[in-house]
């Protein structure tokens, strides 16, 4: 049997591929954060939107973005450039104020299509805050393949998706297997 | 008056779920162009046309 020993791998050209560590708190085998993509983005401020009507959620605030893969500026959506299974998922608050919660749900749309949704809430509650939550496993081609995350909130009053410091509404996503 | 609110006035008999189920699918991508009908596939109404809807205050 061979062994093979080092502390990292690169390209032949001298790119970072992957480090190998074997003490400290990072021990273990990273892969160079642009081969392994992940992302985290929040809502800012309060969105208003259309009574019963599939909203794309202006997740415009970063967390991290290690592979740039994230436009949290004008279409708000993912697009690796790595092929692979991502874990997607994504959470939003919807609120009705001065007014009734009706149906709420959050929806990963894939290339522009609805594709996954999440848990639907039906309530009647006045001035009610509710939230609904959608994760979904995904293949991407690492070419043109994108998610968006999507809402629909029915009621009346004052509609909106909620912020409360960004912890409300967000959408979320990371490698966890490349194809 | 948004877009559902003018599609209940034509259609008052449609209830809310059926924009939820994507019978009716309203959209708005958030890119400054409003709230748009991307689908209609309602088995008995038929989808409104603009002129319908323009008519609507």
């Amino acid at each position: 049997m061979s062994v093979l020993k080092v502390n990292q791998i690169q390209t032949a050209n001298g790119v970072i591929m992957a480090n190998l560590n074997s003490s400290g708190a990072n021990i273990g085998f990273q892969l160079a954060s642009t081969l392994a993509p992940a992302f985290s983005a929040y809502l800012s401020t309060a969105q208003s939107v259309s009574n019963n009507t599939f909203t794309k959620l202006q997740a415009n605030t970063e967390e991290f973005d290690t592979a740039s893969a994230y436009d949290n500026a004008t279409n708000y959506r993912f697009t690796p450039l790595v092929a692979g299974y991502y874990q997607v998922s994504g959470n939003i608050a919807f609120s009705a104020t001065g007014g009734i919660v009706g149906n709420t749900v959050a929806v990963i749309y894939k290339n522009g299509a609805r594709f996954k949704d999440g848990n639907l809430s039906g309530s009647s509650s006045a001035g009610g805050l509710f939230y609904s939550v959608v994760s979904s496993l995904i293949y991407f081609n690492g070419t043109t393949d994108y998610v968006e995350l999507y809402g629909l909130l029915g009621g009346s009053g004052t509609l909106t998706f909620g912020v409360n410091s960004g912890t409300q509404s967000y959408f979320q996503g990371s490698l966890v297997r490349s194809a | 008056m948004t877009l559902y609110e003018k599609i209940k006035a034509l259609y008052p008999e449609l209830q809310d779920i059926d924009f939820v189920f994507g019978t009716i699918l309203l959209q708005n991508d958030s890119d400054g162009n409003g709230d748009y009908i991307k689908s209609w596939t309602h088995p008995t109404l038929t989808q409104p046309t603009q002129e319908q809807l323009d008519a609507i205050q």
